[in-house]
């Protein structure tokens, strides 16, 4: 079975969501939202995936490759501009041909996550946290073993390092690879991606932590998106660049040419510390579970 | 007291700017009020400036240190570092 998914290009609601990537490639618990719809679309019964992206076409093919992950075949098609579903359909799906998903997954514009139409994820910063919160309990599949629910509404990536002095509340996802430091608190309505770090007695509350984002000791995120240096407040839809690192910044791998920030590098990379008192290190193929250390 | 104007909090001017206000302090009236919305930039010395003038403020009884309008962005920053639990934020 064939399917076509169109890429979202630009939406002038939700800009800070494309700063880092075009927006099909824009995190959410753990893989960008494109990912999301193949797999989707694979549970369906497609074997064959179109992909139309009108913006930065090389990344989205640099990150989907051939569709092995997914058992389809897969191929990237460069658009100039975003085509709406009726020009991609007389363009990309022959009319009469047999062998397409039913509709409305022949042709799909990724607006929204699968089966949550009713929440658009990019007119409003609102409406992608809304839409974030409301897949969660979905969002970890056969495919996706990377994260467990450890209690009710609260999941946790397998190599994710929570201290025990920290405090999860429900609901709220903690990415694979992602710190909790001591005292501080994550929920409820909380998402911090893939690789992250909140620092100790900083707070994450109603917020979304984008992967590879360092969250500074003693600070609050509230109601806000925050990715990289940038917070984003959904309530008001105001932006802001942190000035200072300490207190938010990006943990991504720095271009060549740009400098490192020292402060907030070793936080990502370092090991949990001698005597220090965490949870599991859940359980991986190489190491065993830590019994004395039970979830709280 | 009323102090405006104020177009950015940095490092290249908050030294003076908390020196300014401290010397103005002893003679100050029991309100304090620090018009921010003009300002467009503060960074982590700015807050630290803020910081200093609370507690010097603090420790004078009866003194009420109010920020004025602070921009949405300015607004988001005393929220992240939890400022905003120290001052009294008033929008006119």
């Amino acid at each position: 079975m064939k399917t076509v998914l169109i890429c979202p290009a630009i939406r002038r609601m939700v800009p800070e969501l494309a700063e880092n990537g075009p927006l099909a490639l824009a995190p959410i618990l753990g893989e960008g939202i494109v990912s999301h719809w193949i797999e989707h679309l694979a549970a369906l019964g497609a074997r064959h995936v179109q992909v139309i992206a009108a913006d930065r076409a090389d990344e989205v093919r640099a990150v989907l490759g051939d569709g092995a992950r997914w058992g389809v075949e897969l191929t990237v098609t460069a658009a100039s501009v975003e085509p709406t579903l009726a020009e991609a359909a007389a363009r990309y799906r022959p009319a009469g041909e047999t062998g397409w998903l039913p509709s409305p997954h022949d042709v799909v514009l990724m607006n929204h996550l699968p089966g949550c139409a009713d929440l658009p994820l990019f007119e409003s910063y609102a409406g992608w946290f809304a839409a974030l919160l409301e897949w969660m309990p979905q969002a970890v599949t056969p495919l996706r073993m990377r994260v467990t629910e450890i209690r009710p509404g609260i999941w946790v990536g397998r190599r994710a390092h929570i201290s025990t002095k920290a405090e999860l509340i429900a609901p709220c996802w903690i990415g694979d690879q992602a710190f909790v430091e001591p005292g501080a608190v994550v929920g409820p309505d909380a998402i911090v991606e893939d690789r992250s770090v909140v620092e100790d007695e900083a707070r994450v509350t109603q917020s979304w932590v984008g992967p590879d984002t360092f969250v500074g000791p003693l600070t609050s995120v509230a109601s806000s998106l925050a990715w990289g240096n940038s917070l984003t407040n959904w309530c008001t839809d105001s932006s802001l660049r942190v000035p200072d690192p300490f207190l938010l910044c990006s943990l991504a791998p720095a271009p060549l040419a740009a400098k490192p920030v020292t402060r907030a590098a070793p936080a990502s990379a370092r090991a949990p510390e001698p005597g220090m008192n965490w949870l599991p290190t859940w359980p991986t193929a190489n190491q065993p579970p830590q019994s004395s250390n039970p979830p709280t | 007291m009323n102090i405006s104007e104020i177009a950015e909090l940095t490092a290249m001017n908050s030294a003076s700017f908390r020196d300014e206000v401290h010397a103005a302090l002893p003679g100050a009236p029991s309100v304090i009020e620090i018009d921010l919305s003009q300002t467009r930039f503060v960074d982590s010395s700015g807050l630290g400036a803020l910081f200093a003038l609370y507690r010097a403020t603090a420790e004078r009884n009866g003194v009420v240190l109010r920020l004025l309008n602070p921009r949405p962005e300015i607004q988001q920053l005393l929220e992240l570092t939890q400022m905003q639990q120290l001052f009294e934020i008033v929008q006119r």
